[in-house]
């Protein structure tokens, strides 16, 4: 026998409880992973090596505040700007759907396929994109969502605008961080609307991350001092100002997250304390026999890390099978587009595992420390 | 030459408190005990018979004086000196045998092992030994559910035996027995001190049982009485 057999056999001398335990620490652990997923999904937006060489304009009042068309006769002559079409969020719904379940952005076919570095066409023509005013480009994803093939009509009811373009599909893209989009001729939304002569931001491409900070404080300057003052940043910064107005997700799934850590340590404390004092007297009896303190608090350590541990590692990769195995996408309809459980929301299901551990050993190793041999031997005499 | 005595207690004194008394169950014992002696305590219940074997065994503190074993002065000690002392100098037997359920009677007695730098084939042999000694050579495998009362008990003392320490103390071993596994244990108990030198301090209230004993100590009111 060695000592490591010894808290094996303790750990599992109530083989139901401990069963018990490592199911409702699974559970929890698979719970926290979940909800950490979830909150990567709606907080962190899709990241490509493309997107750092992007620059957003947007009016400097507010998002929703537009900007006079005649701005890109300005921004084609800044120098480090390689690409530059207007790009407006319509935010229509899409069919009979109430929600806007995907985005659709009006912009400049010709301009724009300069500033699409990443992704492919994957089914039609961008020429015929560019061609048909009243086309639209369509993500990949979109049209395995709704079963759409190339030539059929999407018609969105506006949301933000009183108009409802119906679209022609022309071309299909495949390969970008996010292909859910609908792109369409902004001068078919100008004609919708009247020719306004405005645009909902400026979407740009430099040539080189490195020199976005400069063309960020160009873009800047040349409209300082207007009537329609914008404000530049880069693709990644423009998508975490949307984020931020997710704060009340965050803190909800930060606070459900922090409920599921804390009933877990319950059940694991209960069932530690449970296991530790009905032990008392064999605890005292090891007492008796010589082992100190610190041996007694290793096993009890050692006993709850386990358990702990093992239903943790049960949670986490049962989570990452269950997220990895079912098609989110589809059965979310497209909100859901990774969901990808990472090593580093494992690994931090991994810790949350292992402190619990720690910590239900806490309570029971402070009782067996403060009683007595006499007093344990008492125990159940 | 006469031997040094074992245990040297003098002026021993414990006092505890029970809700708001103050309950004295040792009133300034003093008492030697040889080498090789098979010391039995008796005495009615409260009369401080266990908690002077509690002492000795260095598993209880005493309010005053002074409790020597085997030259060293156990209140002294702090706890984990204390229990590394115990470890290396005391074995013990229980009135409920206290066994721990999950591991065999082998493993159980192989627990005080586990403290000590032997190897896992020198812990197998020592704990071989001590279950051929107490008669339990082919129940090692068994858990102490599958063992007789008196079995548990023999397995116990095997537990006691296996680190060959110079002091056994039995607190009412024979207490849980029949009269049959009672006497087997007390003969063994009786062999150790007198065919291998161990001493044995002996709780017990049966007067049959201390007759095995190689000298009785009458406690009463925390006082040794003639």
């Amino acid at each position: 026998m060695t000592l490591a057999s010894f808290v094996i056999k303790n750990a599992l001398r109530n083989r139901r409880r401990a069963l018990l335990t490592v199911i409702s620490v699974a559970v929890s652990c698979g719970l926290l992973v979940t909800l950490l997923t979830l909150e990567r999904e709606l907080t962190i937006p899709p990241e490509s090596e493309a997107a750092s060489l992007r620059i957003i304009a947007r009016n400097k009042v507010s998002l929703a505040q537009p900007l006079p068309a005649k701005q890109l006769a300005v921004i084609d002559k800044i120098p480090g700007v390689v690409a530059v079409s207007p790009f407006t969020f319509f935010g229509g719904n899409f069919r009979e759907e109430t929600v806007t379940s995907f985005a659709q952005f009006a912009v400049d076919p010709a301009r724009f396929k300069g500033l699409m570095v990443e992704g492919r066409i994957a089914e039609g023509s961008y020429d015929d994109f560019v061609a048909d005013r009243t086309s639209c480009f369509v993500g990949a994803d979109t049209m395995k969502r709704y079963g759409l093939k190339i030539g059929d009509r999407m018609r969105f009811s506006g949301t933000f605008y009183p108009v409802d373009p119906d679209l022609k599909i022309a071309a299909v893209f495949q390969g970008t961080v996010d292909d859910r989009g609908v792109f369409f001729h902004h001068k078919l939304l100008d004609e919708l609307m009247g020719n306004p002569g405005t645009v909902g931001t400026w979407y740009m491409r430099v040539a080189s991350a490195e020199t976005s900070n400069d063309v960020i404080a160009r873009v800047n300057a040349a409209f300082a001092n207007t009537s329609a003052e914008v404000r530049a940043e880069t693709e990644r910064a423009f998508q975490m100002g949307f984020i931020s107005m997710l704060g009340n997700v965050k803190l909800l799934i930060g606070s459900v997250s922090t409920v599921v850590v804390f009933t877990l340590m319950l059940v694991t404390v209960s069932t530690m304390s449970m296991a530790v004092r009905e032990r008392f007297r064999e605890l005292a009896v090891l007492k008796a026999l010589g082992f100190r303190r610190r041996e007694l608090f290793s096993f009890i350590l050692a006993e709850s890390f386990g358990l702990a541990l093992a239903g943790g590692m049960l949670g986490i990769f049962g989570a990452w099978a269950i997220w990895t195995g079912i098609d989110l996408q589809k059965l979310t309809k497209g909100f859901l587009l990774y969901f990808e459980v990472t090593p580093r929301i494992m690994a931090t299901g991994g810790v949350v595992a292992a402190l619990l551990g720690i910590v239900a050993s806490i309570s029971p190793s402070i009782a067996m420390a403060r009683i007595s041999v006499v007093q344990g031997l008492k125990t159940l005499d | 030459m006469a031997a040094e005595p074992i245990v040297v207690i003098r002026e021993l004194t414990k006092t505890y408190l029970q809700g708001d008394l103050n309950v004295t169950a040792l009133n300034g014992v003093s008492l030697d005990i040889l080498p090789g002696e098979f010391v039995v305590l008796m005495g009615p219940s409260g009369s401080g018979k266990s908690t002077l074997l509690h002492i000795i065994a260095g598993i209880d503190r005493p309010t005053s004086g002074s409790a020597v074993v085997q030259g060293i002065n156990i209140a002294g000690l702090n706890e984990s000196q204390l229990a590394e002392w115990r470890n290396q100098n005391v074995g013990f037997v229980f009135q409920s045998f206290n066994l721990i359920p999950v591991l065999t009677a082998a493993e159980n007695v192989e627990l005080p092992l586990l403290l000590t730098d032997l190897d896992s084939k020198e812990r197998r042999r020592q704990v071989a030994t001590a279950l051929e000694l107490v008669g339990l050579a082919d129940r090692g495998h068994h858990r102490p559910d599958q063992l007789s009362g008196g079995q548990q008990q023999r397995a116990a003392i095997a537990r006691a035996l296996v680190t060959d320490p110079a002091l056994i103390v039995a607190d009412e071993p024979t207490g849980n027995l029949d009269a049959k596994s009672a006497g087997d244990v007390l003969t063994i108990l009786q062999s150790l001190s007198r065919n291998a030198g161990k001493t044995v301090i002996m709780v017990t209230h049966d007067p049959k049982s201390a007759a095995f004993g190689s000298r009785s100590l009458h406690l009463e009111k925390g006082e040794i009485t003639p």
